[in-house]
């Protein structure tokens, strides 16, 4: 499991090649955003699992699923995605392990994306 | 034919951009809401886009309910309405095309997919302005119709008519100004036997006593 990249190369070389002729690249701007965007919402997410406020973090997961799936993060997609359905039944079981393990991929895609972005520019 | 203008509303700016970029690449404009608020003005302006790609989950209104706002102002030309999410149940693609969705994509989008919906809406689209520009020629026409359908005053003896200004005028320039009718000059049988026919014979003997005049 952890030999497999992070981010899937098929959807990194479909994001790469929406970049219209002579503009910047598409997939280096949306990786950007997702670093941007994202570790705020991992971070709300935590609070909120601390907090007890498990409608926040199934909120919180539900946007990073989305934002984790138009990057190719399959791994990290399928934990917001386990997270999102535990905050809807307000099933808890395995959700602590859950938070971390989420924690974890995050690391393991920031990560990808940084050596990414430092081989682009 | 000038493509489509396309709004993506997405409070998340790594949707909005991937999902942007895929429907330029297609070849279509772009407009951008961040939020349900912001995407609701969009379709509510004097010229709303065409399509429009729908987050569910957004500050402020939720996709479903920007929809259901919007249907309740009974355009004549509705935008194309795609909720794009990641929520995947079927009972929320229920609840979504309930709420007066045209489509339900879940997310990530697969970009070929996308595109050939959104190509669905243009289409859609194209028809429904087709059938609105039908419907507005019909009503006039039909307007044209009901001029025709008033008491008309007519001579009974030349069988010209009065027209609007108060002039009389031969059946077939009142016809011509009031419908699309054009005419076509021909005879009954009974004018036949009653003018054609005499004048032919006239025309006949005149020639014969002609002919008469020249042999002696």
């Amino acid at each position: 499991m952890e030999q497999r990249p992070a981010l899937d190369p098929a959807v990194l070389d479909t994001l790469r090649k929406l970049t219209p002729p002579g503009e910047p690249d598409v997939l280096t701007e949306v990786l950007k955003l997702f670093l941007n965007e994202v570790p705020l919402r991992v971070e709300r997410l935590r609070n909120a699992w601390a907090a007890g406020n498990i409608e926040e973090v199934r909120r919180a997961a539900h946007s990073l699923k989305g934002s984790a799936g138009n990057i190719g993060a399959r791994r990290l997609h399928a934990i917001c995605g386990q997270l999102d359905d535990i905050g809807k039944s307000r099933e808890l079981d395995g959700a602590a392990a859950l938070v971390d393990e989420l924690a974890a991929e995050f690391d393991r895609v920031n990560t990808d994306i940084r050596r990414i972005i430092s081989a682009a520019s | 034919m000038v493509p489509f203008q396309v709004l993506v509303a997405d409070d998340e700016a790594v949707s909005r951009t991937v999902v942007g970029a895929m429907l330029k690449k297609a070849g279509y404009p772009v407009i951008f809401a961040p939020d349900g608020q912001q995407a609701f003005q969009a379709l509510d302006s004097d010229d709303p886009p065409a399509i429009a790609l729908l987050d569910w989950e957004m500050p402020g209104l939720q996709g479903p309910e920007v929809v259901q706002k919007i249907r309740g102002k009974q355009s004549q030309t509705p935008t194309y309405i795609i909720l794009l999410t990641s929520r995947d149940s079927s009972a929320d693609v229920v609840q979504g095309l309930r709420a007066g969705a045209d489509d339900y994509v879940t997310k990530p989008a697969n970009e070929d997919e996308l595109i050939a919906r959104v190509s669905v809406g243009a289409r859609v689209v194209e028809l429904q302005t087709a059938l609105a520009d039908r419907v507005r020629s019909l009503e006039e026409a039909l307007a044209n119709v009901k001029a025709l359908q008033t008491l008309l005053p007519m001579c009974a003896y030349c069988k010209s008519i009065r027209n609007d200004q108060n002039y009389w005028e031969k059946v077939e320039t009142y016809f011509t100004q009031h419908s699309n009718v054009s005419f076509t000059h021909s005879y009954c049988p009974n004018c036949y036997e009653r003018f054609v026919r005499p004048e032919l014979e006239a025309l006949e003997s005149a020639r014969v006593a002609q002919d008469r005049q020249r042999r002696r």
